[in-house]
This record gives C-alpha cells, sequence and structure tokens, in this order.
C-alpha cells in the first residue's frame, strides 16, 4: 500500500515540478521577498520588523495561493482528462489514490516554501534582521496550515469543479482565519442561536490563526513549545478527518 | 472448435441507471444483461455506438457501480482491488500524463501493479518494442500522435503480464499497419494462454479475431454465441423470393420445411437450408408460386448484428405502439 501511495505522490510531484503555474508563483514570491528590501530601505524606523513582516506575508500569501490553485484540479483535473481511468484500473484502491495525490501535493508545496524560505532567510541575514527559533516556529506551523489547506481543497476537488473548489476553499480560508473572532463575538452574544451557530461553525472551520506566530516572530516574543505541538495536533486530527471525507467521497462517485 | 474453458469473467443480470441532470428520473442503460468470458478466448463485445459496452467494461473495472447484479473477473468481485494485478485494461481514446516520456508512463504503470524493481525496466523495454515505439521511448507523451497514444496504451495494459485483457476500441486511432500490428498482438496474447475481452464495433476485427461474441443493443444483449461457426459458414441457407403464393401455401412451407419468412406482400422471401432447395421448390411451383430468385446465404456476423438491431427496433415500436394503444 505505502509503495502505491508513494509512486502517486511521486508522480504528483514530478507533474507540479514540470508545471508553469507553480514557476510562475515561486518567481513572484522570490520578487517579494527580495523587494522588502527595497521597501525597509525607505523606512526610517524598524527596518527589520517591516523587512520581515513583507517576507513572512508573501510566503504564507503565496503558499496558500499554491496550496488552493493547485490543490482544487488535483483529483478533478484526473477525472476530466480520464487518466484515472487507467490508474484506477490497477491494484490501487481509490483511497490510496486520493492520499497518494495529497502526500504528493503537500510534499512539493513544502519543497517550494522552503525555498522561499531560504530567500527570506538570505535576505534577513544580508539586512542583518535576527532569525530565531520563533521563526522556525512560524515556518514549522505554516508547514501544517498548508497541509490543512490542501487537505480542503482536495475534498472540494473530490467532488466539484476547480472553480467551485477555489471559491470554497478560499472561503474555508478566510473563514478559517476569522473563526477564533467568530466564537468571541458568538460568545458574547445574549442571543442562544447565535452563540450555538457560531460554536458549531468554530468546530467544523479549521482554526487557522493558531498556525500563525508571524508576530511572535517578527516581534521576538517568545514561543511556548505548546504554541506548536498543541496546532500541530490539531491540524494534524483536522487533516485525518478531512481526508477521510475526501475518500468517502470519492468512493461513490462514477466516471462516466 | 475449443473444449469449453471455465469463465473468468462473468456478468450476472447487471442493470445500471444513470440520472441525467440533478432531477429524480434516472435513465436505465443496462438491462440485466448476463453473460461470461471463458479462459483464453478471445471475446469480442459488439454492438452500435451507445449500446452499453463502455459502460460494462467501465463496471468490470470498477469505475462505475452497477445499480444492480453482480460482476466478477478471475473469482473476484469487481469492487475489490487486489486482483487487478491479473487484469489489464485500456480504455477507448485514452489518456495519459503528457509530461511524461512513454518509458516514464510505464514505469509508474508497473510499479503501480507492483512488478518488481528488478524486472521493471526490462519490462518496460520488451513493451516499447512490442508496440514499436523503441524510438520515442524517450519523448514526452503530449508530442505523440494519436496512434502512438494508442499503443502506449496498450503497453500499459500489458506492462504487468496479466491474465485477462480488457480493450476498449483497440483499433481506434490506428493506420492499416497500426491496427495489423494490433491485431498479431492480440493474437500472440491468446497464444500466450490470457483472455483478452475487446469492445468494438468493427465486425471484421471481431470476425478475424474473436472466438466468441456478444451483441449488445440499447443495453440489452441480443446475440451470445460461437464466431467459430459463422467463420466457418455454418450450415449453408439459401434465401428464395416467391410471387403469387397464397397464405395457405406460405404456411404450410413454413411449416413443412422450417423454413424461415423474411418478407412479406407481394413477395415473399424465404430462408431455408441449403440441402431442401429443391424440395421447397417443388412445393412452391406446385402451390402455383413463380420463383424470382434464388441466393446462397451464408451466415455472417454483420447479418446477425443487422438482427439484433432490428429485433431490438421492432421491440421499441411494439412497446411504442402498446404505450399509444
Amino acid at each position: 500500500m505505502i509503495a502505491r501511495v508513494l509512486t502517486i505522490a511521486w508522480n504528483t510531484g514530478r507533474e507540479a515540478v514540470r508545471s508553469k503555474l507553480l514557476y510562475t508563483l515561486l518567481f513572484f514570491a522570490l520578487v517579494l521577498i527580495c523587494a522588502s528590501l527595497v521597501l525597509a530601505g525607505i523606512s526610517y524606523v524598524e527596518r527589520d520588523r517591516i523587512l520581515q513582516d513583507i517576507g513572512l506575508a508573501s510566503i504564507r500569501f503565496f503558499s496558500v495561493a499554491i496550496a488552493i490553485f493547485v490543490g482544487v484540479g488535483l483529483i478533478h483535473k484526473e477525472v476530466d482528462r480520464r487518466t484515472v481511468y487507467t490508474i484506477l484500473s490497477k491494484p490501487l484502491s481509490r483511497g490510496e489514490f486520493l492520499i497518494g495525490k495529497y502526500v504528493g501535493l503537500v510534499a512539493t508545496i513544502w519543497l517550494q516554501t522552503a525555498i522561499m524560505v531560504a530567500a527570506f532567510a538570505a535576505v534577513s541575514l544580508l539586512q542583518g534582521a535576527p532569525l530565531g527559533v520563533g521563526h522556525a516556529a512560524v515556518f514549522a506551523l505554516l508547514a501544517m496550515e498548508l497541509a490543512v489547506v490542501v487537505a480542503i481543497a482536495t475534498l472540494f476537488s473530490a467532488f466539484t469543479t476547480p472553480m467551485l473548489a477555489t471559491l470554497f476553499a478560499g472561503g474555508v480560508w478566510i473563514a478559517g482565519n476569522l473563526t477564533r473572532n467568530l466564537r468571541d463575538l458568538g460568545a458574547d452574544s445574549e442571543l442562544g442561536l447565535a452563540r450555538q451557530l457560531t460554536a458549531l461553525l468554530y468546530g467544523v472551520l479549521p482554526d487557522l490563526a493558531s498556525f500563525n506566530l508571524s508576530i511572535e516572530a517578527a516581534h521576538g516574543l517568545p514561543v511556548m513549545a505548546s504554541d506548536i505541538w498543541l496546532p500541530v495536533l490539531y491540524g494534524s486530527a483536522y487533516v485525518a478527518i478531512v481526508l477521510v471525507c475526501a475518500v468517502s467521497v470519492f468512493e461513490r462517485r462514477d466516471f462516466k | 472448435m475449443r473444449p469449453a474453458a471455465p469463465p473468468i469473467v462473468r456478468i450476472q443480470n447487471i442493470v445500471k441507471d444513470f440520472r441525467p441532470g440533478l432531477g429524480l428520473r434516472r435513465l436505465r442503460v443496462l438491462h440485466g444483461i448476463s453473460f461470461n468470458v471463458r479462459a483464453g478466448e478471445i471475446f469480442g463485445f459488439v454492438g452500435p455506438n451507445g449500446a452499453g459496452k463502455t459502460t460494462t467494461l467501465k463496471i468490470l473495472m470498477g469505475l462505475i457501480r452497477a445499480t444492480s447484479g453482480a460482476a466478477s473477473i478471475l473469482g473476484h468481485d469487481v469492487g475489490e482491488t487486489a486482483y487487478r494485478r491479473h487484469v489489464g485494461f485500456l480504455p477507448e481514446n485514452p489518456y495519459f500524463y503528457d509530461f511524461l516520456s512513454g518509458r516514464e508512463i510505464l514505469g509508474f504503470y508497473a510499479r503501480l501493479s507492483g512488478v518488481p524493481r528488478s524486472r521493471l525496466r526490462t519490462r518496460v523495454d520488451t513493451l516499447l518494442e512490442w508496440v514499436g515505439l523503441t524510438e520515442a521511448a524517450d519523448a514526452r507523451l503530449r508530442t505523440y500522435s494519436k496512434g502512438m497514444l494508442q499503443r502506449i496504451g496498450i503497453a500499459q495494459a500489458l506492462v504487468h503480464d496479466p491474465q485477462v485483457v480488457f480493450l476498449d476500441e483497440p483499433m481506434s486511432g490506428l493506420d492499416p499497419i497500426g491496427r495489423k500490428e494490433v491485431r498479431d498482438l492480440i493474437l500472440r496474447l491468446r497464444s500466450e494462454g490470457k483472455t483478452v475481452f475487446m469492445n468494438t464495433h468493427i465486425l471484421s476485427d471481431v470476425e478475424m479475431l474473436c472466438d466468441r461474441v456478444a451483441i449488445i443493443v440499447r443495453g440489452r444483449i441480443q446475440f451470445e454465441g460461437d464466431t467459430h461457426e459463422f467463420r466457418a459458414g455454418g450450415e449453408p441457407e439459401a434465401d428464395i423470393v416467391l410471387s403469387g403464393v397464397s397464405p395457405e401455401a406460405v404456411a404450410a412451407l413454413e411449416e413443412g420445411f422450417q423454413a424461415r419468412l423474411r418478407g412479406v406482400g407481394e413477395r415473399i422471401e424465404l430462408r431455408v437450408a441449403e440441402k431442401i432447395v429443391n424440395p421447397v421448390l417443388r412445393a412452391a411451383i406446385a402451390a402455383g408460386a413463380e420463383v424470382i430468385s434464388l441466393t446462397p446465404h451464408r451466415m455472417s456476423l454483420e447479418s446477425i448484428f443487422l438482427s439484433a438491431v432490428e429485433k431490438d427496433l421492432a421491440r421499441m415500436q411494439d412497446a411504442a405502439a402498446r404505450r399509444q394503444a
């Protein structure tokens, strides 16, 4: 089973590496990271913080964009181009196929993010801006957030078109960054229904704010071990549940 | 004639309904079809476009699920996956990852099918040679012609040396030389003891290659039989066209000689066994008939196919008439 999943994953990675879209997004991300040098240069105060704020935001934005844009086509493209016919006629379950595609894309996006992180580190060192454990924590949690976003995109890709899947996955990402605010708003509400509804949304939607330690890193604030392992645990469980749903949907599909 | 071998593929009373659009209306595309494919034979699954051939094949490959009924390959339910290491499949107009080369795609399918790493390279090279793509092995598939993609499709279906091979329109997109090569390849598979299930609407290919055939029309099996019979000619028959025959005389000819009445009107056409042509003619002339023509008839797949389509059309017209009544 593992060999088959890895074969699909390796091939997914190979497809992504040979795709122009990823290189285009990666190019713009690297340009923006380098441009932060210029933007920081025209500021008189907190140059390091501006440089790193822009860099971290660029990495997060482009990594999530790649995760959504590539993730939403992950399964749909295979069905639409009918490449899935020959693959699923081999001794491979639909679940193995979907998990393989997911693993391959997550690994590719992590690799791309690592390239952006290397550029960010180079720019920071060049400018003399501090790099610490906080930054490592930011990137570890970003990796977890990307795994969650790809899982969500894969779920939508398993049953709808890339256009709708982009809207749904993008919407979930935006909502996922606001769920804490929503929960707090609901908790303050006097309406019982509003409290229940916001609590339900907080439970169903991913709490993506828990993966964001950019402020702590940029301001050099201390990061506790639990700030990392709790979100990683939460993210892993969320990915597992979303992938079980995606496999369940994909198993029921007829390829007409 | 080959002795009957045990069934490798069993299809029992398969029904498939699709829901077109979002409504509750169901469209039945397979109406309880049943047939078996025996070990070591080339089985032709024949039908006009839209008859349900590809749907049947997709059910066998687990790509779609039957609404009811049972299908098994090598004794395994088609919903299972492990047995598929013994099954090869070429879909109609196959699509592949065009960012890979011919060699890479075969390696990919071989790994998925569990071909051991030690044998993988040799097996891929052998298959590339079989389908005549050795020279184009390292070119990306996006540069391949339709015929080359069909060949790589056949190669991926065989890369793991399966026992049963399912081919959906295997001659599609091939030039005459390519068709000849694929025919030779299919015959080679049979000589190696493989079972081949072939969807096609090209009757000449079926007559040349297949041991047995099933004809499907509008989701119903209209004929299942041995192609050796009509390839060898079967029992010779003749068509006799007569005029001026009374209905009583026609009935007497039908009953007396087991003649099959094929046309009614001013002229009637009777199909009889060739060995009883003389007595039939004598009886017809004695009944006052005029003999218009006498044509030897040899049963062909085409005649069976056309008869199956006509039978289905008559059934549809009957059903429509009943609904109107």
